[in-house]
């Protein structure tokens, strides 16, 4: 029972950076824009949270924002690439990974935050709710960002299909050359969709060092960002089937350690390489049925241009 | 087009598709983005505090001047172009075969089995590592591509998967059944010196250098002089009206694919048998990636990726000393070859379009 | 239309409104330039309050053009827009709907898995979503009745008929508040039914105040519907004039300059069925049945036009019989081979079997690849130009010179140059000198005469007469009544993936009109 209580307890904060991930991917992806530099995002967010609270000495909420923000401004140079330059997508993201990848490990030795253990945010105290018993532990007894996530879905699902702009982006990422001749600024909405996914997907970087780990190395993310990527082909886009898988990898990320811990001898690489497999089982499932319910953006991956030809 | 600039009252930006650029201005455009490109690594490595003269000395004499260090590049070299020339082939073929990790990770791996077990007679052991290492390739990009041609399963996804679990099969056999016994690291036993690819006498040099020239011979073979490659062209630019014409795309992106998969495997047995004598958890790392960038900024041209490769060699060679002297992040040679992808792109946008201000 | 919802200008309300000295929307001396070719030459246009204006000429002759810069997708290099009298500048189609300007564009800028409503409330949004959503809905329903459309509000518009879309986009534009509302060839996609049903609504709508642009290609279009007709040639106005005062001949000489009339040339030699078509039924790749029950024969020797509204399954039809699309039931037989229901395209292909598609940039051409490329593939996958080994590129070179000249294709500067450069006229030439230099016993043309103008339409006819005599079958698929009517030795009427009737030539036009839409 408490080996369970505990499992239970600990997946949020695995399901979080995932969680967060694959929201930032969708609200970019929807746009139109193929986001395959999630893991670099996800490692300048992890860098900058964990430098900024070794420079402020605390504050990780400040911290978190800081992630964002960070990630945010790398955001900037991948639009660039993909809206303003058309690169192609692909070329973009991974250039992305390696630009993060270098910028990351330079910056943080210059700044010796490398291997720096620091104390990061702790859970938050609900008094008599945390206290209940079995229930407190897992749901009272989280921190913060794990509520702001849920949170942030409730606010995403209700932007994307409720408002105006929610229509006007997914009509981007589904038919820019509509959105276009509807006088909707195909550039402005995609270039703030990249900018939403990167504050987002930096947050859950942040997290990854502010929250869980509180020390940064060098690779952090460990290939996290790919796991988002992944999960987003596994929700179909869809934002509550993505919070649903980022829960059930963290379930599986949460379980490994503690199945090994007592002594339970699990071939454990092959629990590890589930959720690409499953993903990739996904994948099949949905184009082998006849009616796949699929949210893929119709426009996903292509640029953009005007056709201004005779 | 008004979406590149807000334009103010009475005029706007108008981007246009250019025709046609002769050759001499696109090749300078493309000099012009990697050119850009070293000055800004070069701007961050003075901020980083490697002094400008330490750095002519890592980048410039101490490389061009030293035949170990002119052999060190080549070695680098021979794997990167083997991966790069594995990225521009499926590339041709419409295929983005980002799973290139993947199968170097089975390359070396088919190899290893072949060295571990003692299969076949000693002199043909290395012929044998390699025929296992391209089937190994091969066998990864195989799921991938039938997904593709099948069932419309898109591969950039399907490849980067296919890497994670090769990558955890792997730590599978590096943490299990071929685990080191006389070290018990978790890399594989030592290859028999039948096992390595020899050397050609001059410093480092192996025989790895001279697969990699055979490949790009091959390549450029298969990809521009012969009917395969003419066909390929049309896939490339435009599937739906070659399949119209008779062209088996399928077939042909099949067979592209396959020995894309294959030379990622090649890779993985050059770099197991002709750098690491081994098979480590860390020695593909990069490779898929770097591959990808090569083949960009080379177009795919199989004698353009011979160039990039080098200079990316030039890189990782000059990033290894600034790592042990200057303390400079081995990711720095990561870092420079983003840099000078998007300049070039940066460039290559230029080529493609024409910016003009209208009243 | 008294007031339009949201975004209305102060600049197009404060305008003079039903003064009809003064133009609705007035373009002087506009200029636009796509590299080297000159779009618009210096044009002038104006529309009135309340009229149908047509905007007449052939393809390429700048009519689209002049109206995306009217509409904000172009920007001119030189020259002004007017509303109204007053001056204004227009840099994206945003500026355009706040002028109270609607196009509605030959492709649809609709995003399929919306709705209707949602569709049209993309460009309509003022104030929260639901407010819009009732708004919009309120609108439509309004503008609807004005017009006398009927659409559904609720589906998804990629379920929708081609002429259900149109519908909704010019619903979109009406909601937005336009009365000035250019239509890019609306009849082009529709039944002659369809086709009159819909001039009919745009009269209504000039009636409620609206001025109305009609860019067309047809002649009795604009002559039985339009209050006065704009010529253009080769970018250039010829003249602005009243349907009145003008005939057919007139307008046809003003269009083409001189005036080029194709006759009618039978064949006289037809021999033994080449191709026969039994029976045949195929689905489309999401399941739906496209073709059932289709047989036809053509006899070497002749041209067997099948006529139809463009949607009928002629596509499908050209898949299946250049070895594309596997038909579900059904046989298809060449003389020779025998059974070739199974064969792939390259095998086809090597049988005699050639196509030319109605979309040319799309299933004949590799626009980033050289003419000589395009030229050659044929040849190279037939076996020509050196082995599988190498390549000969010299010969394919010298071979593509000889047959760019004998076809007369035009804007070839160099033998690297890439196809997406031709114009449309040339690169049909193109494709023709590719699928006739292996002397083919079958051909398929597919509305070959699209987006060409009269010249070059006539020359590809050339062709395939010639292709004809000497003593290949052809079929021919075509949407212009016309050309079939102009070609055809025989014709079969195709409607909801079969064929209904054949008729032999001279046939009556009337006849198979009625055939095309059902009411035989």
């Amino acid at each position: 029972m408490d080996f369970l209580i505990n499992w239970l307890a600990n997946i949020p904060g695995f399901a979080v950076p995932f969680a967060l991930g694959a929201l930032g991917l969708i609200i970019c992806e929807k746009s139109g824009v193929l986001n395959l530099g999630a893991e670099g995002f996800l490692l300048v967010g992890a860098m900058a949270g964990a430098g900024a609270v070794l420079t402020f000495g605390g504050f990780p909420l400040v911290a978190l924002g800081v992630a964002a923000l960070a990630s945010a401004a790398l955001s900037l140079i991948f639009a660039t690439l993909v809206i303003l330059l058309r690169v192609n997508q692909v070329i973009s993201g991974l250039t992305i990974v390696f630009l993060a990848q270098g910028l990351t490990s330079l910056i943080a030795l210059k700044q010796g935050w490398t291997n720096k253990a620091f104390t990061g945010l702790s859970s938050i105290d609900l008094g008599p709710l945390s206290d209940i018993p079995v229930i407190g532990r897992i749901v009272f007894s989280q921190d913060l960002i794990v509520y702001l996530t849920v949170v942030l879905f409730f606010v995403s699902v209700h932007m994307l299909n409720k408002t105006n702009a929610g229509l006007r982006l997914r009509a981007v990422g589904e038919n820019p050359d509509a959105a276009d001749a509807a006088g909707i600024n195909v550039t402005a909405y995609r270039f703030v969709a990249v900018l939403i996914g990167a504050l987002l997907l930096g947050l859950a970087g942040g997290y990854l060092t502010v929250v869980v780990s509180k020390i940064w190395v060098d690779g952090l993310t460990g290939g996290r960002g790919w796991i988002a990527i992944a999960l987003v082909i596994f929700a179909r886009w869809r934002l509550w089937r993505a919070l649903a898988g980022a829960v059930l990898f963290g379930c599986m990320e949460a379980l490994i350690p503690r199945v090994a811990a007592i002594g339970i001898q699990v071939p454990q690489y092959f629990v590890l390489m589930m959720p690409y497999v499953v993903t990739l089982a996904v994948m099949v499932w949905t184009s082998l049925s006849r009616n796949p319910a699929t949210d893929e953006p119709g426009a996903l991956g292509r640029p953009f241009v005007r056709e201004e030809r005779h | 087009m008004s979406d590149i600039a807000r334009a103010r009252r009475f005029g706007r930006i108008n981007l246009e598709i250019r025709d046609d650029m002769p050759m001499w201005k696109q090749s300078l455009a493309f000099l012009a983005g990697v050119a850009a490109g070293l000055v800004i690594s070069v701007v961050i490595l003075l901020v980083s505090g490697v002094g400008l003269a330490a750095l002519l000395n890592e980048f410039v004499v101490f490389i061009f001047t030293s035949p170990k260090n002119i052999s060190g590049v080549l070695v680098q070299a021979g794997p990167l172009i083997i991966v790069g020339l594995s990225a521009g082939i499926a590339f041709k073929a419409r295929f983005w075969n980002i799973g290139i990790e993947g199968q170097v990770i089975f390359g070396a791996i088919g190899a290893t089995l072949v060295a571990i077990n003692d299969i076949g007679p000693p002199s043909l052991r290395l012929p044998l590592m390699a025929f296992f290492a391209a089937l190994g390739g091969m066998m990864w990009i195989l799921l991938p591509t039938i997904l593709k041609l099948r069932l419309r399963i898109n591969e950039i996804i399907s490849t980067l998967l296919m890497n994670y679990i090769a990558f955890n099969f792997l730590l599978h056999l590096l943490y299990g059944p071929w685990q080191d016994p006389v070290s018990s690291f978790p890399h594989s036993e030592q290859f028999e010196d039948f096992e390595r690819l020899a050397p050609l006498g001059w410093q480092s040099l192996n025989t790895s250098l001279l697969i990699a020239v055979a490949l790009v011979i091959f390549c450029f073979w298969f990809m521009v002089k012969s009917r395969f490659g003419f066909q390929l062209n049309f896939v490339h630019s435009n599937a739906q009206m070659a399949k119209a014409l008779g062209v088996r795309v399928a077939a042909l992106t099949l067979t592209a694919a396959l020995i894309s998969g294959a030379l990622s495997g090649l890779a993985g047995f050059a770099i197991s048998a002709g750098i690491e004598s081994r098979m480590t958890q860390s020695f593909f790392i990069g490779y898929g990636f770097s591959g990808i960038l090569i083949a960009f900024l080379a177009r795919n041209n199989p004698l353009g990726i011979v160039a990039v490769s080098i200079l990316v060699a030039t890189l990782m060679i000059a990033g290894q000393s600034l790592q042990v002297f200057y303390q400079i992040p081995f990711a720095m040679v990561q870092l420079i070859q983003a840099i000078i992808v998007i300049c070039v792109a940066a460039s290559e946008f230029f080529i493609r379009h024409r910016v003009r201000w209208v009243e | 239309m008294t007031t339009g919802p949201g975004r209305i200008s102060a600049h197009a309300e404060s305008g003079p409104a039903h003064d009809p000295a003064v133009p609705a929307l007035a373009l002087r001396s506009i200029t636009k330039s796509f590299g080297d070719f000159v779009a618009l030459d210096d044009v002038d246009f104006d529309l009135r309050s309340g009229e149908v204006h047509a905007l007449l000429g052939e393809n390429g002759a700048g009519k689209s053009s002049l109206m995306n810069v009217a509409a904000g997708l172009y920007a001119a290099d030189r020259g002004a827009i007017e509303i109204a009298g007053q001056t204004v500048s227009i840099r994206g189609p945003s500026d355009a709907q706040s002028l109270r300007i609607g196009m509605v564009h030959q492709h649809y800028k609709l995003v399929m898995p919306f709705n209707t409503v949602e569709n049209i409330l993309l460009a309509n949004a003022a104030g929260g979503y639901r407010q819009s959503l009732q708004r919009v809905r309120e609108l439509i329903s309004e503008k609807a009745d004005l017009v006398g459309f009927e659409v559904d509000l609720d589906k998804p518009v990629g379920a929708l008929s081609i002429a259900e879309q149109q519908r909704v986009e010019i619903l979109k534009v009406l909601v937005a508040g336009a009365n000035i509302i250019i239509l890019d060839e609306p009849t082009a996609v529709l039944t002659d039914e369809e086709g009159q049903r819909l001039l009919e609504a745009i009269r209504k709508l000039a009636e409620s105040g609206c001025s109305v642009a009609l860019v067309t290609h047809n002649l009795n279009e604009s002559l039985m519907h339009s209050d006065r007709i704009t010529v253009m040639r080769n970018g250039k106005v010829v003249d602005t004039v009243l349907p009145d005062a003008v005939t057919g001949p007139d307008l046809t000489r003003m269009i083409v300059g001189e005036s080029i009339v194709e006759k009618r040339h039978l064949s006289t030699v037809t021999g033994k069925p080449r191709l026969t078509v039994r029976k045949v039924a195929a689905r489309r790749a999401d399941g739906l049945p496209v073709l059932s029950d289709l047989s036809f024969d053509v006899r070497s020797g002749e041209i067997y036009g099948i006529a139809g509204v463009g949607g009928n399954g002629q596509s499908e039809l050209v898949e299946v019989l250049m070895g594309l699309l596997p038909p579900s039931e059904g046989h298809l037989y060449l003389d020779g081979p025998g059974d070739i229901t199974l064969a792939r395209s390259d095998e086809r292909r090597r049988f005699g079997v050639a196509c030319i598609p109605a979309d040319r940039q799309g299933y004949a051409l590799a626009g980033d690849l050289s003419v000589s490329d395009n030229y050659a593939i044929g040849g190279v996958l037939s076996g020509k130009y050196g082995s599988w080994m190498r390549l000969d590129r010299k010969t394919m070179t010298r071979a593509t010179r000889s047959a760019v000249k004998k076809y007369d294709v035009q804007g070839v500067r160099s033998d690297g140059q890439r196809s997406a450069l031709l114009s449309g006229g040339n690169a049909q030439k193109l494709v023709i000198a590719r699928e006739f230099s292996g002397d083919p016993t079958v051909v398929i043309a597919h509305s070959p005469n699209r987006g060409l103008d009269v010249r070059a339409s006539a020359a590809v006819h050339g062709h395939l007469l010639s292709a004809r005599d000497a003593g290949a079958a052809v079929v021919l698929i075509s949407e212009d009544l016309d050309e079939i009517l102009l070609l055809s030795d025989r014709i079969g009427v195709m409607n909801s993936g079969t064929i209904v009737s054949e008729f032999d030539a001279p046939a009556d036009r009337h006849d198979i009109g009625k055939a095309m839409v059902g009411h035989v």
